[in-house]
């Protein structure tokens, strides 16, 4: 099956126009209702990233909200998080509409939603065994906690992070493998196995969409992305800010939904079946995106730089676990919960209770795992080329790892057969 | 969105359905069931979790098998595999 490079969407819309032969339905074919491949669209979220962080000094970023989200759940029972120093760092104010983390996830939503209606692939899908309820909460839970302690995600701490030359971003990749290892192990234990639904053959099921509703659900798809689009712009012009976040979001939504771009599957099926492909995507994304940042940051903008405690390690290890029991991290969630897979919904509320529960904590682990560990810039203990020459050399070893663990896999189970 | 029109077939060996089941359990049924099957048999993979579009083929030519047709049609994605 052959999918198109997205990129080449609008080059081949360009030609098309100069030959007056523009086909509106083959273009929406091709490139709206069609998946997009996942290694151009992992670049091109690194690249979109790296402009954003030029445009705004900010992170395309998930978790911190999701906390300030379960902070505002907190309010609602008569609490008072506000006060806890973990709302003091990260910040408390407003609603999600005053926040460009806010109006970062808003965008995500809508731009995934959207892009999710384009194709028609918005259905309920229910869970068919309760483990897998447990398992979703346990699991988001789990990745929210961990992600927070080590303060980011597969996105500040790790998609993001790496080309902020944070070198807790770096601990927390490996950590997050090893993490990613055990949950592997884990949920591929008999206990969360359900018997194969296997028959014996016959005529090839019936799959045909209701073009009808295809139809419609392409037209209310091009309603909220054009709606979103519209309060975009407007909100541009009074603040510019959180105007490019919701935009921006919109942007990434699209890319995670259209690509089905997932970091839980880049790590876990290295282990499980021994699939490279999205792994490689994503060290290339953040080579392209550290470059671009490394630029700003020539420019004069402020690097995110995070503690390298334990509390990276531990939080990765846990997030990895978290994410595979899960069968998505903090973006993958979002846009399958968009897709209508309730399954996802409760991994967004594992989530929200497991960084809330972090953000409950933190006093009592602060000191001792993160706030007593040093801050290392890669670009001033280095400096600045050295930084980034680290960086590349480390990204490229991280690549060889790949390509060894993979070859390792196969040559492994040809022994087996 | 078919492969290679002369490789589709209208009649498999095996069918497997999966549904409402998230990553990886898709694609590590696909392998499971394979394994279950004699070489040159067909299996049809029908599922609603989309991922697998990118994870069902992938993993089922790495591992071996020939992939015969893809499609995806709204929230569902059929494959068609013949065991190696």
């Amino acid at each position: 099956m052959r999918r198109p490079a997205w990129p080449t969407c609008l080059l081949s819309l360009a030609f098309s126009m100069g030959e007056n032969v523009v086909s509106w339905q083959a273009f929406k074919q091709a490139y709206l209702i069609r998946f997009w491949s996942p290694v151009p669209a992992v670049i091109a979220a690194g690249v979109l990233s790296a402009i954003f962080f030029g445009l705004t000094g900010g992170l395309w970023a998930v978790t911190g909200e999701f906390t300030r989200w379960g902070g505002h759940l907190a309010q609602l029972f008569g609490a008072h998080p506000e006060n806890w120093t973990y709302f003091q760092i990260i910040g408390l104010k407003g609603t999600p509409l005053d926040r460009a983390g806010g109006m970062m996830l808003i965008g995500m939503f809508g731009g995934a939603l959207a892009a999710a209606l384009w194709a028609n692939n918005v259905s309920i899908r229910l869970p068919q065994h309760k483990r897998r309820i447990a398992q979703a909460v346990i699991g988001g839970a789990l990745a929210g906690f961990g992600a927070r302690l080590a303060m980011g995600c597969n996105l500040a701490a790790f998609f993001t992070g790496i080309p902020q030359f944070s070198l807790h971003a770096w601990i927390f990749a490996l950590a997050t493998a090893v993490g990613t290892y055990l949950g592997a192990k884990l949920t591929l234990l008999p206990m969360f196995r359900v018997p194969l639904k296997l028959t014996k053959g016959g005529a090839k099921r019936n799959i045909a969409q209701d073009k009808q509703k295809a139809s419609n659900r392409f037209r209310l798809g091009m309603v909220i992305f054009g709606l979103m689009a519209i309060w975009g712009v407007v909100t541009l012009l009074d603040s510019p800010k959180l105007g490019i976040a919701l935009l921006f979001g919109m942007g990434f939504g699209l890319l995670i939904e259209r690509a089905q771009i997932c970091f839980t599957s880049a790590f876990r099926d290295m282990w499980i079946t021994g699939r490279t492909q999205m792994a490689i995507a994503i060290v290339l994304g953040m080579a392209v995106s550290a470059l671009a940042t490394f630029s700003y940051i020539e420019l004069g903008l402020t690097q995110k730089v995070m503690w390298a405690g334990p509390n990276v390690v531990i939080g990765g290890v846990l997030f990895g676990i978290g994410i595979v029991l899960a069968g998505g991290c903090e973006t993958g969630w979002m846009y399958r919960a968009m897709e209508g897979q309730v399954h996802f919904w409760w991994v967004g509320l594992g989530t929200i209770l497991g960084a809330l529960g972090l953000a409950a904590m933190w006093d009592s682990v602060a000191t001792p795992l993160a706030t007593s560990w040093p801050k290392v810039n890669l670009l001033e203990s280095l400096g600045p080329w050295g930084g980034l020459g680290m960086t590349f050399a480390l990204l490229g070893l991280s690549l060889l790892a790949i390509l060894w663990w993979e070859k390792r896999f196969f040559a492994r189970q040809r022994q087996e057969n | 969105m078919v492969q290679s029109a002369s490789d589709v077939v209208t009649e498999v060996d095996f069918q497997l359905e999966v549904w409402g089941e998230p990553c990886p359990y898709p694609v590590v049924a696909t392998l499971d069931a394979l394994k279950q099957m004699q070489s040159g048999e067909t299996l049809e993979v029908v599922t609603d979790c989309l991922q697998s579009i990118n994870n069902i083929p992938t993993d089922a030519k790495r591992h071996g098998h020939q992939v015969l047709e893809v499609e995806q049609q709204g929230p569902q994605v059929r494959v068609v595999i013949r065991k190696a």
